[in-house]
């Protein structure tokens, strides 16, 4: 089975986030770690490889050329990688996104692309529905367990009260949720292999796109301003001894926590 | 100079410290309180790789260098000692001697299981009389009937009786040299040998979680082929398995001193007095910077250490530097920690007061503070003869 997983880079959680004058995140590649929800898509595609064989390909693209965190994936034990490398891409809206990872994915071949359930930069998590659009592929969408018999893949999906199950033929587009399973540590033996196994560039005149079909040329959607959200706690203060339990015991009542 | 760790070093240490941090440093304070040894951490450990890093891959191990097992040792350390001695002694003195004096067929027999991480093996050197005095060493054995039969008795020794280990590497005397020596060959002992008994686990002072025993040999029989390298060989093999060993010891030393620093920052921002937090007093500062500035000593000599044995070059010395300065700066480490939490730092509840015994049996194990020195005034000495 060939599985192809896509990836994307993000800013670490752990550092703060910034908007270019262009309204762009500003992206620093030092900071940059695989996007928390694809770890576990990265996790699904290894167990599916280790049901039914086959390979798992790690696609993404990128404007910058760093390869630190795919060559992490490959150590969690992807077979290769393909990277869509583009100056032109950067400012690539959703949209753009999708046709050009579509593009990509057929360049790859597929049984089953696996996504994340979004993103944590911008997380929209509209792309994995987009991408199959392009593919005019069916999409299975935040995936809480996925199994696969034969030409048909089954998946669960969270719902407000117990589960739906769907299921659709291969080849598809799947997208997994987060409880889906716990990511495994890439292994000692995968770091030392990861720089051995392929890794190939693909720019966007390989995929026979235009540069004016990706990136800010593209995009139709404009962010116009931005904040950043503050959360205030709410708090008040007792004074006194006077009836403090009973003063406690209100607040706490009156506010559901008891 | 170079002070750049490669892309796999890096890796490694990520790794290793988001080990440390979301599966090991969570169950330390229980792993401390029942003193029971963490199978399931040591077999998950086993599975990534992370008992058989500086082994080839064709033996079972990672492949990596030495320098990558010590960073990695430094992390597992950060998040605890019992576990970080565990991994030590296992690969360190109980693997290595099969890589570097092991036969082909030594190798796939006993090295492979351990580099994979699917067994641990201990490594027998010190006795109830000889401890720094190895050269006393009285457990003797002999051949007979195409069998080694051993007598004697071993104490201190890490991993013997765990429900994974493989069997331990015996130091024992097997004859007279012409010089009037002591013959002391290697001899491999799988758990299980005939005459081989594992002493119940010794209570301590710390590194609680970690497996230490006493060790004896009652006529016990291995066959004759299960010598390490040669006969007579044993005083060098163990010399040569030290001296690596101390600078691993001395990464775990770096480990343990960080977790004294990361725990005295974080609690002199929460803790305030006199209206200001902890770290406002340049007093504590100045502990605060002390500290880190002999972690970072610490560090740079066991980097170089490792870097001396990785060229091949002659690191000897170094490796005694290194584990002696580390080991003291652990200690210095916790007990300055401890000073800055105040009465909370000598409650069980902080983790800076099982640091704090953790950190002492540093200067003591895999050669004393004073050894060291007399190794490095050796090193020093020689140069005038």
């Amino acid at each position: 089975m060939k599985i192809v997983v896509c990836m994307k880079e993000t800013p670490s959680t752990e550092v703060k986030k910034e908007l270019g004058t262009d309204m762009r995140l500003v992206r620093n590649p030092q900071d940059a770690i695989i996007n928390p929800f694809d770890e576990y898509t990265i996790e699904e595609g290894l167990r599916l490889q280790e049901k039914h064989g086959g390979e798992v390909v790690i696609l993404t693209m990128s404007p910058a050329q760093t390869t630190d965190n795919i060559r992490k994936a490959m150590a969690m034990g992807a077979d290769r990688a393909v990277v869509v490398a583009d100056p032109s891409l950067a400012g690539s809206d959703a949209l753009a996104t999708g046709r050009v990872l579509a593009a990509a994915l057929q360049k790859i071949g597929f049984d089953i692309v696996l996504f994340g359930q979004g993103t944590a930069d911008s997380n929209g998590g509209v792309v994995p529905s987009i991408t199959a659009e392009y593919l005019q592929l069916p999409l299975l969408s935040l995936a809480t367990k996925l199994t696969i018999d034969g030409e048909t893949a089954v998946i669960e999906r969270s719902a407000e009260v117990g589960y739906v199950k769907v299921e659709a033929k291969l080849p598809l587009v799947v997208s997994v949720s987060k409880s889906i399973n716990q990511p495994r540590y890439p292994s000692m033996k995968g770091i030392m292999s990861a720089k051995k196994k392929p890794l190939e560039t693909l720019t966007l005149a390989d995929l026979g796109l235009a540069a004016n079909q990706a990136g800010s040329a593209a995009a139709h959607d404009k962010v116009l301003a931005a904040e950043s959200v503050s959360t205030q706690r709410k708090r008040e203060i007792f004074v006194g001894n006077d009836g403090a339990a009973q003063r406690i015991f209100d607040f706490l009542s009156d506010n559901k926590i008891i | 100079m170079d002070f750049t760790l490669s892309d796999e070093q890096l890796a490694i240490q990520q790794v290793s410290r988001d080990f440390a941090e979301n599966v090991i440093k969570p169950r330390a304070f229980a792993m401390d309180a029942s003193g029971e040894f963490p199978l399931d951490i040591i077999q998950q450990m086993g599975a990534l790789g992370l008992l058989g890093l500086p082994i080839p891959e064709q033996y079972g191990g990672a492949g990596a260098d030495f320098l990558a097992y010590c960073v990695a040792l430094e992390e597992i350390a950060r998040g605890d000692a019992s576990v970080a001695i565990t991994m030590e002694a296992h690969t360190s003195l109980g693997a290595t001697p099969f890589l570097l004096f092991g036969t082909d067929e030594q190798k796939k027999t006993y090295l492979e299981p351990l580099a994979s991480g699917q067994k641990l093996w201990a490594f027998g050197l010190t006795e109830p009389q000889a401890g720094s005095d190895s050269g006393g060493t009285q457990t003797h054995a002999e051949l007979a009937d195409g069998e080694w039969v051993i007598n004697g008795s071993k104490m201190f020794i890490t991993n013997a009786g765990t429900s994974m280990t493989a069997g331990v590497t015996v130091t024992a005397v097997t004859g007279v040299k012409s010089n009037g020596r002591k013959e002391i060959t290697n001899l491999i002992v799988p758990t299980g040998a005939e005459g081989y008994v594992i002493g119940p686990p010794l209570k301590k002072m710390g590194w609680k979680a970690s497996d230490t025993r006493p060790l004896s040999f009652d006529n016990c029989k291995v066959p004759q082929e299960n010598v390490l390298g040669s006969v007579g060989g044993g005083f060098k093999q163990f010399m040569q398995t030290l001296d690596a060993g101390r600078v691993a010891i001395a990464a775990l030393c770096v480990g343990l001193a960080q977790a004294c620093l990361d725990e005295s920052l974080k609690y002199s921002h929460e803790r305030s007095q006199f209206g200001k937090p902890l770290h406002d007093f340049q007093l504590i500062q100045a502990k605060l910077a002390d500290m880190a500035t002999e972690i970072e000593l610490s560090r740079l000599m066991y980097y170089k250490a490792a870097w001396l044995h990785m060229q091949g070059r002659d690191f000897t010395k170094e490796a005694s530097m290194a584990k002696l300065f580390a080991s003291e700066t652990s200690k210095r480490a916790a007990d300055q920690a401890v000073q800055i939490h105040g009465g909370y730092g000598f409650m069980d509840d902080y983790p800076v007061s099982r640091y704090f015994r953790n950190v002492k049996v540093n200067e003591i194990g895999e050669g004393t503070s004073e050894v060291q020195r007399i190794l490095i005034a050796k090193q020093l000495l020689q140069s005038l003869r």
